[in-house]
């Protein structure tokens, strides 16, 4: 039998009133895959995210999660089934600090939920998981400072944390290296690289060095269609690729 | 008995058209900036006062015109100068402002005119009865009400969905930012919206002032029933708000016409309940008086099946 | 200047130092009626206690929560009466010992919270605020057309007194009533303080500042809403029965707007970003409203005043205040900061005399109208209303005082702003 697909998006298409974002998208991505999702402004691939993670219903279409449909699930219900979102603008609880951030992140996954009966402080591997986040992240010296003062490269690397923190196995980060300078990029990067291992990754990108360092297969978006699709090298050389980016003049030029 | 009825439709048209004039200047004040305007109530009371000292020592055509622009431009300056300051410290600062406001203007009108209700009449030339109903005469300013809310309607309408500024308004309802971004004034438009909003509540305290009561307590007493149409008609929606007032002033104004009590009219429907039980107290409700309640109790309903709205386009 | 929140992790040995400042306070209650015995303090102190209990509950919300409820009087006054018609029960023979009352008020504000919120909690912020004014009004409508229930105009009284007695108390006297209340209020505020650190009251925190992303940490924010909602009726309930103990009788004007609206001015003042911004709110607006109320008559736009200036200079509290001050004050950097504050005093003295002399003679004017006495004086100084030259006095000074702020205040930030500059982490 074969093993399903981690991510499974069929026939999946998303309209506006009149406006067509998303049409006829069909995505695989495999188990443990780190899937590139890159294409010109436009093209749907936050709205992609949106779909995903429930935060828009489809128009038409199915997502399958290890098998399981999750078409129409709530927000929630996905991501207990273990699919993370980090934001491409930054999301966080600006008043909490990165320390609770990242608790409030951890704590339905290691059960602490709704409960009012216990103290916070009480639930030892919840305080541990977010310690270790923190360590990961490299935020240890700010773990007091309120999410909202932070500087922006640690508030990015924060909100990765948010999505890995709770556990989950299949992670989207949507453009998680916007605004960083070259430095910012490669920690950035690493930590991707670090925290994802043994998960699936699903990332939107624009830093295309970013995207050939990290990325097992590409996809490629334009205009709502996938229009390439396949190991970075196939779509390194795609015309169609060239074309969708770069418009008819990169055809006259090469 | 059909007279009756049409009485009561009438009677509920005009107080419905006078909840539209203060709901439309609220929902698009809250619809577009995200402020609850406390204060509109109060602007609809000052308003009426101001109407009454213009009307007794000038004429009520004058104070038609000049009250609700002295009271436009009041609520220009609070915006630009209490509002637009409280703006970065987020929406419940502007709400508690709004809310402090409220009280101030309340006393102040207090100091000013006295605790008493003051005598605003119906002005002479408008004082007869237009036509009459199985006996009883309808007033003419009534219908003059329903005209000058009617009108006010219309102008609205056109105003936004025809000119520049009024396509400008409606962006900026749902994306002021990207308002901002084309390169408009938004500042500017929300002065002008939180000005207009508050010269249509001077309006209506304008035309309603004199045909019920100006009194101190007037801003309290209708404050909460317009909250209760705009979040009904849906926040930011022009007609949105004339259903909902429509229909809120027809079911108030029925609800206060009928002199029976709630065991009654359930019998008269079929359900019977006994008068003496354990809710006896609930049973021998005139429904006349538990009329205050009918507006919110249609609110809960709506809301529970839908948390948007009749009509709404900007939830947060 | 706003009020940042930043929780750490608690390690044991500070343990001691977070309940401490409990066990003073434990202490304060214990011992405030020997320092101050009169029946008048007694009584205020109780009021005091009850306007803190229901604060706190109000910041649950509010501060908390980000969620406004202008209807939260409701709880206080539903389970004011249900404990007053315990107390009923109790007078008539039931054994139900009045230090028990406040669980009864706790029973009703949880039952109709959980009612209550079932309309509100799938409402969005602005929604939320004006639905549950609506459902106040709707409420205190229905109240006053039961009389049976809620005694129509005139409330349900009891006797605290006429119950079971506990160990020989009777709880008729001030004092015995100050223990009860006191001790409940007490036991209230540190309920809901640890609340503030339970999962569930962290959550309430994320909800507050970006319940979006809550949602996409697998919590349905609505739920998390209602949650809170509930608990916070419990406590409002609780300071309900705390009411009736006090005052031996509940009407519907306990329920209505003006004590809704006292409460927000009381947990608004006293700062919504902290835990303890409530309790110096209620303390302080009891203290002035029964001081002020009964020296003048313009208390009402005083409070509005007040109100609107702090929302405009101050939007975080008193509390907020002292929080952007302690740490300056701590690490010595706070005598920086005292010329240029020192130098906004002459305006402050001005604008408020002046402010107040305005008022008090347009309140003393109103009264004249409305055929009170004339001639005595305005606070302490003979001034005549009527004539012009006190008016002119006071517009001066007001003028003055406020353009001397102008020009003093924005030294006085850039100072704060160059002191904590130095203390940034």
């Amino acid at each position: 039998m074969i093993r399903p697909a981690a991510l499974q998006l069929n026939g999946v298409y998303k309209s506006f009133g009149l406006v067509d974002v998303l049409r006829n998208v069909e995505i695989t991505v495999a188990a443990g895959e780190r899937h590139a999702i890159i294409g010109p402004n436009g093209a749907g691939k936050s709205t992609l995210f949106h779909l995903i993670t429930g935060r828009f219903p489809l128009s038409a279409g199915r997502i399958y999660l290890h098998g399981d449909d999750i078409t129409g699930r709530s927000s929630y219900d996905i991501y207990r089934l273990g699919i993370a979102r980090s934001f491409q603008v930054t999301s966080l609880f600006n008043r909490l600090s990165v320390f609770e951030n990242l608790r409030v992140g951890a704590m339905r996954v290691l059960g602490a939920g709704h409960a009012w009966w216990r103290l916070l402080d009480r639930y030892r591997p919840l305080r541990e998981r977010a310690e270790e986040m923190l360590e990961m992240l490299g935020l240890e010296e700010r773990r007091n400072v309120p999410a909202g003062l932070l500087a922006y490269a640690d508030q990015r690397a924060l909100e990765i944390g948010l999505a890995i923190v709770g556990g989950a196995n299949t992670i989207l980060l949507d453009e998680p290296t916007a605004g960083m300078s070259r430095h910012e990029t490669e920690r950035a990067v690493a930590l991707i690289r670090k925290v994802t291992e043994g998960r699936t990754l699903l990332v939107v990108e624009h830093d295309m060095g970013v995207v050939f360092d990290l990325a097992d297969r590409i996809s490629v978006l334009a205009n709502g269609n996938v229009i390439a699709s396949g190991p970075p090298s196939d779509v390194r050389g795609d015309p169609a690729v060239r074309t969708a980016y770069l418009g008819a003049v990169a055809e006259t030029l090469t | 008995m059909m007279d009756q009825l049409l009485l009561i439709l009438l009677n509920g048209l005009v107080y419905g058209l006078l909840l539209f004039m203060l709901s439309s200047g609220l929902t698009l004040i809250v619809g577009m900036m995200g402020v609850l305007n406390f204060a509109h109530a109060s602007f609809y009371m000052l308003g009426a006062y101001i109407a009454y000292t213009l009307s007794t020592t000038m004429n009520f055509w004058v104070a038609l015109v000049v009250a609700p622009l002295i009271v436009g431009v009041l609520g220009a300056i609070v915006e630009q100068y209490g509002l637009r300051a409280v703006h970065k410290h987020g929406h419940l600062a502007e709400l508690l402002f709004t809310f402090g406001l409220a009280m101030i203007i309340g006393e102040v009108v207090q100091l000013i005119w006295g605790r008493m209700p003051v005598p605003y009449r119906v002005p002479p030339s408008l004082d007869f009865p237009l036509f009459s109903i199985g006996g009883t005469a309808y007033p003419a300013y009534r219908m003059f009400m329903v005209g000058v809310s009617l009108f006010m309607f219309v102008v609205l309408y056109a105003a936004l969905a025809r000119t520049r500024l009024g396509l400008v308004v409606r962006a900026a309802l749902t994306h002021p930012d990207m308002v901002s971004m084309l390169g408009h004034n938004v500042p500017r438009v929300f002065t002008l919206v939180f000005g207009g909003g508050c010269a249509l509540a001077g309006l209506a305290g304008v035309i309603a002032g004199n045909a019920y009561q100006t009194d101190p307590g007037m801003a309290l007493a209708l404050g909460a029933i317009v909250f209760a149409v705009v979040v009904m008609g849906g926040l930011g929606s022009i007609s949105g708000a004339l259903f909902a007032s429509i229909i809120i002033g027809l079911v108030q104004t029925v609800s206060i016409g009928l002199d029976m009590k709630l065991h009654a009219a359930l019998g008269k429907i079929g359900l019977h309940v006994d008068p003496a039980g354990l809710f006896s107290d609930v049973w021998d409700i005139s429904i006349n008086r538990a009329a205050p309640v009918v507006p919110f109790l249609l609110l809960v309903i709506i809301l529970a099946v839908n948390p948007k709205g009749l009509a709404g386009s900007r939830s947060s | 200047m706003s009020a940042t929140q930043t929780m750490s992790t608690v390690p044991t040995s500070s343990l001691a130092r977070t309940f401490l400042p409990w066990l003073l306070a434990a202490l304060l209650v214990a011992v405030m009626p020997q320092i101050f015995g009169s029946g008048f303090a007694i009584s205020l102190l109780c009021r005091m206690a009850i306007a803190a209990v229901f604060a706190l509950s109000f910041n649950m919300l509010m501060g908390q929560g980000g969620m406004m409820d202008f209807g939260h009087a409701v709880y206080l006054g539903l389970g004011g009466f249900l404990a007053m018609h315990a107390m009923r029960a109790a007078n008539a023979g039931w054994w139900i010992p009045t230090p028990a009352l406040p669980l009864v008020g706790a029973f009703g504000g949880v039952v109709m919270a959980a009612v209550g919120g079932l309309v509100v909690a799938r409402s969005t912020r602005t929604a939320f605020a004006m639905i549950t004014m609506g459902l106040a009004e709707a409420i205190v409508a229905l109240v006053l057309m039961l009389p049976r229930l809620f005694g129509g105009e005139e409330g349900i009284n009891a006797d605290r007194s006429g119950g079971p007695a506990v160990f020989g108390w009777d709880f008729g006297s001030p004092i015995e009533a100050y223990y009860v209340v006191s001790s409940w209020a007490l036991l209230a505020a540190l309920l809901m303080f640890l609340f503030t650190r339970t999962p569930l009251g962290r959550l309430s925190n994320a909800v507050r500042d970006n319940a979006e992303r809550v949602g996409f940490l697998g919590y349905d924010p609505a739920r998390v809403r209602y949650l809170i909602y509930i608990f916070s009726g419990l406590f409002a309930g609780l300071a309900g029965g705390l009411q009736a103990i006090n005052d031996e009788i509940i009407t519907a004007a306990n329920i209505g707007s003006n004590a809704a609206g006292a409460v927000l001015l009381m947990t608004f003042i006293g700062g919504t970003g902290t835990f303890i911004g409530p309790v110096i709110g209620a303390v302080l607006v009891t203290l002035m409203q029964m001081a002020l109320g009964t020296v003048t008559d313009a208390w009402q736009i005083y409070n509005g005043l007040i109100f609107v200036i702090m929302v405009l200079w101050a939007p975080g509290g008193i509390s907020g205040i002292i929080l952007a001050h302690a740490p300056l004050v701590r690490n010595g950097r706070g005598r920086l900061l005292l010329p240029s504050y020192l130098r906004t005093l002459p305006g402050f003295v001005l604008a408020i005399a002046g402010t107040v002399g305005l008022c008090e003679m347009a309140y003393r004017l109103q009264s004249i109208r409305g055929g009170g006495p004339r001639g005595g004086n305005i606070l302490f100084l003979p001034a005549d209303p009527e004539t012009v030259a006190p008016w002119v006095v006071a517009a001066v000074m007001t003028t003055v005082g406020i353009w001397l702020l102008a020009v003093t205040a924005p030294p006085a930030r850039g100072a704060w702003m160059h002191a904590s500059g130095g203390t940034q982490a």
